[in-house]
């Protein structure tokens, strides 16, 4: 658990208690869950073009405002921010919940928490929460997320808007009740999360039909880059048309501008190429398992209890 | 000099297709926004539509319990009753008609959650599974609603600050765009029936002021 000293400032920027995802080696930041302050690539660079400045930070501040406390997507299936579920039930859930997405498409999470952040509504949080991480398919919405939070002792099924007919609030519920909460009650953690998250399959199971695959690795194909790609011929044409059109008009002054903006622009660039990649690419072994959420919605389907 | 003049019409022209194309793009970005809030109002109507529809259930099994208050119940009818001639199918342009909805629902939303306090005190009740799944979708729908009622309001303060907005609000009110009323967060409205303390410090819903 050596994660970098940056990294881990997120976790208690969040409130969450210092997150330090015990199941994830690398953590990733998300963009969108960093303060604008807390950026590295906006505090870190020193340059003279006030306006660009202004205007990533401005960028950075709304997408901060907008996710305000929101936790970054996680990178497996199951990640637990608490040791609550020993290191090789992890994995075998881990891989079940892959295997799950693969069969059916239908992505199911279990996240847990150590509480939620300070001032939060459970059924606020994780509705929010479910909506930036995207879990489930863009259009089929086919997506639940179990969360646990250990020192509010409560639970949340958050079921996405293509999974309500499969698992109805009612559903929910009595996988809170029945199989979650008189586990929990013993003591026995892991056998609750385990058996929740088993209902969760078993009752979303039929639903939709999968392809074989996860958005993880469609992703990791080549897919997620697409845009980004996109982004950089645009910005490059528009860096052409406007060094062309400086030269003609200003003269040679202009130069200099123009190496700064090469300069500068250069590193954004390469960060936003990096998260999007993912960061399994193995192609078996442990670095499967990995997850990404396809842009599912939730419209607060699912339930709440506690213990 | 010649030159000169060229390169002056050439810059107007650049202009005047700016303006152009900006003025195309806003009017649709304008219809986009107005459509999303008109979708978005049919999604707050049918979470609201949805618990109508659980309360005869509702209100059959709570009766079939030993001597349960009759006068809780009627309550509920008599709210249901009201709340089916508050629907709209457009989402509301003025003040008064979205209040008059949001009351007619906030009416039965309370009385419902009367009857839920009150079914704390009959253990045979709570035990029933029918009970307990019916309270679950209660509870679901209670929480839907608020999620979709805060996406109407995030919805219409997009609109409402588009409609504002320089270009766009020389030309907004003449081709019929108006403001959106939001839904105000009344004391209890918005938060599930079930008994829970820690909503209050949350800003969910942005509340249009007096």
């Amino acid at each position: 658990m050596s994660l970098p000293q940056g990294e881990r400032q997120i976790g208690t920027d969040l409130e969450c208690g210092g997150l330090t995802p015990l199941s994830i080696l690398n953590v990733q930041a998300h963009p969108k869950s960093v303060r604008a302050s807390k950026w590295s690539a906006v505090s870190s660079h020193r340059t003279p073009n006030v306006f660009i400045v202004c205007a990533l930070v401005f960028c950075v501040a709304v997408a901060a405002f907008a996710a305000d406390r929101i936790p970054p997507a996680p990178k497996r299936y199951f990640t637990q921010y608490t040791q609550l579920v020993s290191q090789a039930t992890a994995e075998t859930l881990n891989q079940k919940l892959e295997e799950f997405e693969k069969k059916t498409s239908s992505q199911i999470l279990v996240v847990i928490f150590p509480r939620l952040p300070q001032g939060a509504a459970l059924e606020d949080f994780t509705v929010r929460t479910f909506q930036a991480w995207g879990v489930g398919e863009k259009g089929k919405d086919n997506g639940a997320v179990l969360f646990i939070f250990v020192a509010d002792r409560k639970i949340r099924i958050e079921v996405g808007y293509g999974l309500e007919g499969a698992i109805p609030d009612a559903i929910a519920k009595r996988i809170i009740e029945d199989e979650i909460r008189p586990r929990f009650q013993r003591r026995d953690m892991e056998g609750g999360i385990v058996a929740g998250a088993n209902a969760l399959m078993q009752a979303a199971q039929g639903e939709y039909r999968g392809t074989g695959t996860t958005v993880a690795q469609r992703r990791t194909g080549g897919g997620g880059r697409v845009p980004c790609g996109s982004g950089i011929i645009l910005a490059v044409i528009v860096i052409v048309v406007l060094s062309s059109m400086a030269r003609r008009l200003g003269g040679g002054t202009m130069y200099h501008r123009r190496r700064r903006r090469h300069a500068y622009w250069g590193t954004p660039w390469i960060t936003t190429g990096g998260w999007g990649g993912g960061s399994s690419r193995g192609g078996g072994g442990w670095s499967s398992g990995s997850f990404s959420g396809g842009g599912g919605r939730s419209g607060g389907g699912g339930a709440s209890g506690g213990w | 000099m010649k030159k000169y003049g060229l390169g002056c019409l050439g810059v107007a022209a650049l202009l005047l297709l700016i303006t152009v194309i900006g003025g195309c793009g806003g009017y649709n970005r304008l219809v986009r926004l107005q459509q999303g809030v008109d979708a978005q109002w049919g999604n707050v109507q049918n979470q609201y539509q949805r618990r109508s529809e659980l309360v005869p259930n509702l209100v059959q099994t709570v009766a079939g319990a030993a001597n349960f208050e009759k006068s809780t119940l009627s309550d509920i009818v008599r709210a249901r009753a009201s709340v089916n001639q508050v629907q709209t199918a457009q989402s509301p342009n003025n003040e008064a008609q979205l209040r008059r909805f949001e009351q007619a629902q906030n009416e039965l939303g309370s009385a419902l959650s009367r009857l839920l306090v009150i079914v704390e005190r009959y253990p045979e009740l709570k035990a029933n599974n029918n009970f307990r799944d019916l309270q679950a979708q209660l509870e679901g729908t209670e929480n839907r609603i608020a999620v979709e009622r805060t996406r109407f309001n995030e919805a219409g303060q997009n609109y409402n600050t588009a409609i504002k907005q320089f270009p766009a609000v020389v030309y907004a009110g003449a081709l019929g765009f108006h403001p959106k009323p939001y839904f105000q967060s009344a004391p209890g409205s918005e938060t599930a029936p079930k008994v829970q303390f820690d909503f209050g410090t949350q800003t969910s819903a942005p509340a249009k002021g007096p």
